[in-house]
């Protein structure tokens, strides 16, 4: 308390004030959606009489349950391919040396300055090629390994001391036993937050899903809420109940995993 | 036969092991086994990399032949051989340098809300106990974990022409006495547009630089009162220097965000309207490619943004390299 005093109030005010920005849009999005026809366009920052009815009309008029059910498999597939292909690569730099490791190194170091933009074309004439438009393997299929789980996962694993990968080369340990025997549990909370990191990311992702879905019933949420708003633009209440949808999942991941999310990021830009 | 010697890495050059193999030596000698063990690390390598070449590179040596050819992007038609006349249509289209001066602005324009005003808070919030800076900064997180979509959907309603609480705040205010046509006005949707990537991004700031303030050592600061030091010139001449690691980074961030999310917000919010004034290259190259089904205009334009932005990430790294070493004590 004492020390909490010593911190002028105007300080709080203007903390409390940035606070207050970055939260009520959220607010304004879930009020707006119990607020029924007549009072939608109103300025009450309270709903008179709470009402369902936006959710309702949402979910008829568009497969939402569908589309969050894509989103779930997309965001869960995508984060655990990124950080399986990221832990094998990475194990193999740190546990051998081997011709062209060099050459690899410099692979993934300049895979993260190609935009989506300059890669765009062909990947799509080759999923249509596929025959895989309004697949999910589509959106997930180029985008199965990422190099910045890769190169997150090495600075990870470097981070691993060789002398205890020696001594369970001399217990005989097998190399695929060492690295989810020994390896993997003490760099988990590493492994752990970089998950957080890709399943938020991969839940966001927008332009590639937008490029190659098509259909409601096969589009994850994000693509849904888009064709929604150029639909039709007055049905405001319904709208804002299927943003709050599509924001449900990570407000409560972050709601329950706040610290370590905060953490994740920290992590990545202290790296 | 096996080759026998100390570990110099994993050991330490202390420790006599003389029946230690070194752990990344390959062993030598003939036959299956060996053979099988050369082979093993590119195992592990084989799934990421297969799938970065087949999807990353295969494709980016593709856009490098389609900014040459024109092509209609159909199906069954073959690309004929234009040289450089993608480019030249590139540079006279008379979007494009709207589309550049919106890019710098976007970038620029995201500065403050990336380092200045993060910079400003996490010094304020500095000397504050950890629980109240945890509640801040909590709450402060929230904008960057959620989708640029929904984000756009939400800020759509509120910056509503007629019916937005924004407009109808500014008007109770007294501030303004006509509906705003935020995402339809020219010169209103580019600012727009900015400052819901900044709301998106001032959160993230903070944090980066609360953590790296953290990170400072005290007795720095302890060794600059006892200087005499004012607290301003501490802030100049050693609190900025120290966390420059972290400046660099955001400013690495706020380069890439700014194309990243406001193709989001563009595409959402105004889709380059009106008449083109709020685009950027990011989604011009979009365009080129996608609606107008140009894919060679849209692959030499992705092929020079490329160009340009590879070239200052290069840059940023070098210079992040290079200042890292400040605090070697910390």
């Amino acid at each position: 308390m004492k020390r909490l005093l010593k911190i002028p109030v105007w300080k709080h005010a203007i903390m409390l004030l940035v606070c207050f920005l970055c939260v009520f849009p959220l607010y304004w999005m879930i009020i707006s959606s119990f607020k029924g026809e007549g009072e939608i366009f109103s300025a009450s920052f309270w709903p008179q009489n709470f009402t369902f009815s936006n959710y309702t009309y949402a979910f008829s008029e568009m497969p939402i349950a569908r589309m969050t059910v894509n989103s779930f498999i997309l965001a869960i597939s995508m984060t655990v391919l990124h950080l399986v292909t990221g832990i094998l690569a990475a194990f193999a730099f740190i546990r051998y040396s081997f011709k062209g490791k060099a050459f690899f190194t410099i692979l993934l170091g300049l895979a993260w300055l190609i935009p989506v933009q300059a890669i765009m074309i062909p990947n799509y004439v080759t999923i249509v090629g596929m025959g895989l438009s309004d697949n999910l393997l589509a959106v997930i299929l180029p985008y199965a390994a990422s190099a910045f789980a890769m190169l997150n996962l090495l600075t990870t694993f470097r981070s691993f001391p060789d002398t205890i990968m020696e001594a369970a080369r001399l217990d005989g340990d097998s190399d695929l036993r060492m690295l989810w025997n020994i390896i993997m549990p003490n760099l988990k909370s590493g492994i752990a937050s970089l998950g957080i990191l890709l399943f938020i990311t991969n839940w966001n992702e927008y332009l590639w899903p937008r490029l190659v879905m098509s259909r409601l019933e096969s589009s994850p949420i994000q693509i849904g809420l888009r064709s929604f708003i150029s639909s039709d633009t007055n049905l405001w209440g319904s709208l804002m109940a299927a943003t709050t949808v599509s924001c449900i999942p990570i407000l409560i991941i972050y709601l329950v995993l706040q610290r370590q999310i905060v953490d994740s990021f920290v992590r990545w830009g202290t790296k | 036969m096996q080759k026998r010697h100390v570990t110099a890495s994993g050991m330490g050059s202390t420790v006599a092991a003389p029946r230690l193999r070194r752990l990344d030596q390959p062993v030598h000698g003939t036959g299956i086994r060996a053979a099988l063990y050369s082979l093993k690390p590119y195992l592990y390598l084989l799934p990421g990399f297969a799938l970065l070449i087949f999807w990353l590179y295969r494709p980016l040596s593709q856009t490098f032949y389609y900014a040459f050819v024109s092509w209609g992007m159909i199906p069954g038609t073959e690309p004929t051989w234009v040289g450089l006349d993608n480019f030249t249509r590139l540079l006279n289209n008379k979007d494009l340098g709207t589309a550049v001066i919106n890019t710098v602005f976007y970038t620029v324009g995201l500065l403050p809300f990336a380092i200045v005003i993060p910079l400003l808070l996490s010094v304020m919030t500095n000397s504050m106990n950890k629980r109240a800076k945890n509640i801040y900064r909590a709450f402060m997180f929230i904008p960057m974990i959620m989708a640029p979509v929904s984000s756009a959907t939400i800020w759509r309603w509120l910056l509503h022409p007629s019916n937005g609480l924004i407009n109808k705040f500014l008007q109770a205010i007294g501030l303004t006495s006509s509906n705003i046509a935020f995402f339809s006005t020219e010169g209103v949707a580019t600012w727009a547009i900015l400052g819901i990537t900044g709301w998106k991004m001032i959160g993230f700031g903070t944090l980066m630089f609360s953590a790296a303030l953290t990170g400072v050592n005290p007795t720095y600061y302890e060794a600059a009162a006892l200087d005499g030091a004012s607290p301003r010139r501490r802030f100049f001449d050693l609190t900025l220097p120290l966390i420059s690691p972290t400046i660099v980074f955001m400013l690495t961030m706020s380069i890439l965000f700014a194309s990243q999310w406001t193709f989001s917000y563009i595409d959402i919010l105004t889709s380059g309207g009106p008449s083109g004034t709020s685009t950027n290259i990011s989604y011009e190259i979009y365009t080129y490619g996608v609606a107008n089904c140009d894919g060679g205009m849209s692959s030499a334009a992705a092929l020079l943004f490329m160009l340009v932005f590879g070239a200052i990430s290069i840059g940023l790294t070098r210079l992040s390299n290079r200042i890292t070493f400040y605090d070697k004590n910390g």
